[in-house]
């Protein structure tokens, strides 16, 4: 394992190797469900898993990575630095997804726990030596999952909108359907673990206009019900 | 100023605020070519917005700005629908590209305009381009049409750079140019703004106008630094009535002769240096904790436009009336008129009308050009190689006569300014520009002074 995932690991905490994957609740949903059962056990074998609490980094934009993460609990948002020194938040990582897709010497985001989250890891070295007998395991691996690259094609499909309630719903639409939970009684509840200044930064608003269409929103019957921490529409 | 370099007081060069200026571009340039860099924006790239708003209530007759003087508010109006139509086509084109970093409000006079037309421009970049809270908003104000409670309606709006257009207190020299504004209005103005949390106050000063003294000058000095603006420009008038008729107005034989306009420049430095400002570049000063003075210490200082600053954006949208874009290596000017600026942006098109697509020998040129004018120091041997033979010796006949006289010193190639040259920073400048021969077999009327 390279010197980045030794970072992590004291950042993070000690990481431990589940004994079997079988009690994973995101298994099912995407990630290994497209491997056979022999890439399965390779992959189970290299696999670690790692607990990053709140506002800690997974990884820090301009220093390497040598692992691909799946985030199994919790969430992440990711962000840049731009030239003037400045942060932009770029995406939001939920259950599911994964990052970190190539091995790099200079991460090109920052990933950072928005709450206590729990990731699964594999070094790409290993995933490479499996690819020997099993060619394409990575590609299958993140065949249902969103990428980082995804996360940057949501990104400029919400930056492309026109009006302020456009962005806002499109990304409660998006969230929603990631992690939104239905009540069975066609109300979608969206939880929203990010700061409101992330939700507005990464849409390109001020706070203040962002305070303002959700309030707009609810008003108009788009939202039904605004907290801090989640939103309810309809399912 | 030493003797020898006197000479320089008649020279004209162009102001390098860009490099080729915009006395270079040409019609080759059209809407379709500005669209198509838009185009290929970088997601995250950032960008600094510049907003010309071109309407003044009276006029100055040192102006050489785009400006009218409007008495119909209605006809602002048009112009506000029209710059929120401009700022949406270029969204259109950058199609979510871009994080907007900086808005720069210039004129003309920005508040001409009422707080909520400045408020819905905002929302039209915030909606076309992306607008978030920390971007950093500044506006030029006229401390004349400052109205109760506007400073502070201002900064709620998030402006926290403002800058006042002070010129001179001197009352002889503000009747001369057609600009009366006392001093308790400018300290009213300043207060307003202390009181709303700007921390960033900034007066633009001139120097050269009609009627200005060695003892008027240092006194207008002494009462900029009695109001404590955070940073103060320090420009020469550029007198140039066969271009800009409204100057006529002035009376000429009441300007101050050319060698008092170096003294003029000279005690201006004096005071606010010993005043605690640090100079930047050749025109501008700031205080020490300013992030004017932040970037010129860390090497970060940039020019474009508006003069010498700390914005790191290499990309700049301007809107508005013969505002000045530059994206991707293109020079792009919006059509000057009201009228030619209205018809392109109302049939849905991008109001480009000239402009220059920079080659990378001229990109290799404005960087060194740039280096010698943001830190007085450059080196030039990339420029020489970007030249060709003979452009190149042209160059090194100018410096060996500049190193001769002690305006700068010429080692390998490191060409430094000399500490008490400053002032002669543009001719330096003019000594790289290659092109600089063709403007002098040209006198044309539209360079300033070089001092």
């Amino acid at each position: 394992m390279g010197e980045r995932s030794e970072l992590a690991e004291r950042q993070c905490g000690a990481y431990d190797r589940p004994k079997t994957c079988d009690l994973c609740d995101v298994r099912e949903r995407s990630i290994c469900a497209d491997l056979g059962p022999r890439e399965f056990a390779h992959v189970e074998k290299t696999m670690a898993r790692r607990h990053v609490a709140k506002n800690k980094s997974l990884m820090v934009e301009g220093e390497p990575n040598e692992s691909l993460y799946i985030v199994v609990d919790g969430s992440f948002r990711l962000s840049k630095l731009l030239e003037d020194g400045r942060r932009q938040v770029t995406g939001f990582l939920f259950k599911g997804d994964f990052v970190g897709v190539r091995p790099t010497k200079a991460s090109a985001y920052t990933t950072e726990a928005l709450q206590d989250s729990t990731v699964c890891f594999f070094p790409h070295r290993y995933l490479e030596e499996i690819a020997i007998d099993a060619p394409g395991v990575k590609d299958r691996l993140i065949a249902r999952g969103q990428t980082e690259y995804h996360k940057a094609q949501d990104h400029i499909v919400l930056l492309g909108k026109k009006t302020a309630e456009e962005r806002v719903i499109s990304f409660i639409d998006l969230i929603g359907k990631t992690i939104g939970v239905d009540d069975g009684s066609a109300r979608r509840t969206v939880p929203l673990p990010m700061p409101r200044q992330d939700i507005a930064d990464y849409l390109g608003l001020r706070l203040e206009t962002l305070s303002r269409t959700l309030a707009t929103l609810k008003e108009n019957g788009k939202i039904i019900e605004v907290s801090r921490h989640a939103v309810v529409i309809a399912a | 100023m030493r003797p020898e370099w006197r000479k320089y007081l008649s020279w004209r060069t162009p102001r390098y605020t860009s490099f080729p200026s915009a006395l270079h571009f040409d019609e080759q340039v059209a809407a379709a070519d500005y669209s198509q860099r838009l185009g290929e924006v970088g997601l995250y790239e950032p960008l600094s917005i510049y907003v010309h708003i071109p309407f003044c209530r009276q006029m100055c007759w040192y102006c050489g700005c785009n400006m009218r003087v409007e008495n119909d508010y209605g006809r602002a109006l048009r112009y506000v629908r029209a710059l929120s139509q401009e700022l949406h086509l270029i969204g259109d084109a950058l199609r979510g590209a871009g994080r907007t970093r900086a808005v720069h409000f210039g004129g003309g006079t920005p508040n001409y305009l009422k707080i909520e037309e400045i408020g819905a421009i905002l929302g039209a970049i915030e909606l076309a381009l992306g607008l978030t809270d920390s971007a950093r908003l500044a506006i030029e104000l006229d401390p004349r049409l400052i109205g109760d409670g506007d400073v502070a309606r201002l900064a709620a709006l998030g402006f926290n750079r403002m800058s006042l257009g002070v010129q001179d207190f001197d009352v002889e020299v503000q009747a001369a140019i057609n600009r009366i504004q006392s001093f308790d209005l400018i300290e009213a103005a300043v207060g307003e703004m202390r009181r709303a949390g700007v921390n960033d106050v900034s007066f633009d000063l001139l120097y050269g106008l009609p009627k200005q003294t060695i003892t008027s000058f240092a006194e207008t000095i002494d009462k900029t630094i009695a109001l404590s603006p955070d940073r103060v420009a320090v420009f020469g008038y550029a007198h140039l009535p066969a271009a800009l008729p409204r100057q006529r107005l002035l009376d000429a034989a009441a300007l101050p002769p050319e060698e008092m306009r170096a003294d003029l420049a000279a005690m201006a430095d004096d005071q606010l240096v010993g005043a605690g400002y640090r100079r930047i570049g050749f025109d501008h000063y700031a205080k020490p904790d300013n992030p004017l003075a932040r970037a010129e210490n860390e090497g970060r200082l940039r020019r474009n436009f508006q003069g010498f600053t700390d914005d790191p954006a290499d990309t700049t949208l301007g809107v508005g009336a013969s505002s000045i874009s530059f994206v991707g290596g293109l020079y792009a000017q919006n059509a000057r008129a009201l009228g030619d600026y209205y018809r392109q942006i109302e049939s849905q098109e991008l109001a480009t009308v000239r402009g220059l697509v920079l080659s990378p020998k001229e990109a290799r040129i404005g960087r060194t050009i740039r280096e010698i004018l943001c830190r007085s120091t450059a080196d030039i041997a990339d420029l020489l190689a970007a030249l060709s033979p003979m452009e190149a010796n042209a160059v090194c006949a100018r410096l060996d006569e500049l190193a001769g006289e002690g305006v700068i010193s010429w080692d390998g190639a490191i060409v430094a300014l000399a500490t008490d040259a400053r002032v002669l920073s543009r001719i330096v400048a003019a000594a790289l520009d290659p092109y600089e021969a063709f403007n002098k077999d040209n006198p044309t009327r539209r360079l300033a002074r070089a001092v």
